[in-house]
């Protein structure tokens, strides 16, 4: 099977009100080896925080960096799993 | 197979220590306001209240009087108590519970009492929340004996010196910076974002530590500032300067070796703190370096600290008076063009 590329996607219904989000934290490094379930990001709309977690297991590459304006529906990064 | 990284917030590494203690030992309890559901304005006592319910994780009424004094009466009958006092301006109303109970009890009672309690508070300004949201007072609480006083610059350090201010018998004053938190509408440095172990560990309390090495001058500082210093010596590499920068991370008991031992190597010293100029921190450090050997400094000791001032409110006036990168290196350059 080859290698399959994920996108961590921030969800179109994390918060209700029309602003923008920022990406406070990234808890892991561009290029970093993830497990699906681990906290990734976190994010702030609005002074509430959210929590991003791995939706695949794999090789993380970054999109928007700590301090990015994001929207909902944005692909802050990826998540390429090795060819099992 | 790569290590895999598991970097925290300040925030969470905080919470992490506290409930690894909550559950090793019943002792073990918090309080202050809003620590409870919310999890802390700041967010470091997240997830305690959901794990250990409201009885060992309390909040409290607006009486800072009220649960200061409770928690110094709980520590002295047994109980080790980490209190939240939320911004480090707001001490006034509760300090006689403080410096006049807390601090001297041990001494007054000839060790018979410990009072093993962690008072942790926030510190720092930079987001414009006014002069009585935005002090660090580090002077103030070390200048007071019979405390111990620690300023975590990182995540790491955070959770190694909170699991260690929990054990200590002694009272220990825990100051966070707010911009240090990972709390994005506080404003967040990176660096302090770092890779921390799951398990337990202790940071020992009255060590500093060399964060960056160098042959031409030393910077000391502590919380913020050490950012603001690791910044200042990147700039400074490029203009062929090489700066020696430590990090306290804890006041009182003060690492007064390590600086002096450094600076006999470099012969330059600026001390960086946010905390007001005078009768303060930076005095200390020099004096603590003057008093056991003036002749290994080459150039009189810089000083990039809080002006005199109570802190303003408006964006520009408050960025002015801030310790900075670039204030840094131009005191690391009158320094070293000696």
């Amino acid at each position: 099977m080859s290698s399959a590329v994920h996108q961590v996607t921030i969800p179109i219904d994390l918060w209700e009100e029309e602003v923008e989000a920022v990406i406070t934290t990234w808890f892991v490094s561009d290029a970093a080896e993830v497990d699906k379930g681990d906290l990734l990001a976190e994010i702030m709309a609005e002074k509430i925080q959210f929590e991003i977690v791995a939706p695949a297991t794999g090789t993380l590459v970054i999109v928007k960096h700590q301090d990015q304006l994001i929207d909902k529906g944005d692909v802050i990064a990826t998540i390429t799993s090795a060819p099992d | 197979m790569p290590t895999k990284d598991r970097k925290l917030t300040v925030a969470r590494a905080m919470a992490e220590a506290m409930s690894q203690e909550m559950r090793l030992d019943e002792r073990v309890f918090v309080m202050g306001e809003d620590v409870g559901p919310l999890g802390g304005v700041f967010g470091n006592t997240r997830g305690l209240f959901e794990e250990f319910g409201a009885e060992r994780v309390r909040d409290t009424p607006i009486s800072e009087t009220a649960f200061m004094g409770a928690a110094v009466g709980a520590a002295a009958d047994g109980m080790r108590p980490i209190v939240e006092l939320m911004f480090v301006d707001f001490f006034g109303v509760c300090f006689d519970a403080i410096y006049n109970l807390m601090a001297k009890n041990t001494y007054f009672s000839g060790g018979n009492v410990n009072v093993p309690a962690v008072i942790m508070t926030s510190t720092g300004g930079g987001y414009s929340d006014g002069g009585q949201h935005s002090q660090c007072l580090y002077g103030t609480f070390a200048h007071l004996p019979g405390m111990k006083v620690v300023v975590p610059s990182n995540a790491f350090d955070a959770k190694g010196m909170m699991t260690a201010a929990i054990r200590d018998n002694s009272p220990v004053i825990y100051m966070f910076h707010k911009g240090l938190q990972g709390m994005g509408w506080l404003g967040t440095e990176a660096g302090a974002t770092v890779n921390v172990p799951e398990e337990e560990y202790t940071v020992n309390i009255g060590k500093a530590a060399t964060v960056s090495e160098g042959e031409d001058v030393t910077i000391v500082s502590l919380g913020m500032g050490v950012h603001h210093s690791l910044h200042a010596a990147a700039l400074l590499y490029e203009q062929g300067v090489s700066a020696d920068v430590i990090d306290l991370r804890t006041l009182v008991p003060l690492d007064r070796d390590h600086i002096f031992n450094s600076v006999k190597k470099t012969g330059r010293l600026v001390v960086v703190d946010e905390d007001y100029q005078s009768y303060g921190v930076s005095g200390e450090i020099i004096a603590s370096v003057v008093e056991r050997d003036i002749s290994i400094l080459r150039a009189p000791p810089q000083r990039v600290a809080y002006p005199d001032i109570p802190i303003p409110f408006a964006h520009h006036m408050e960025q002015w008076a801030l310790p900075n990168a670039e204030k840094i290196v131009r005191a690391c350059l009158r320094a070293t063009s000696n």
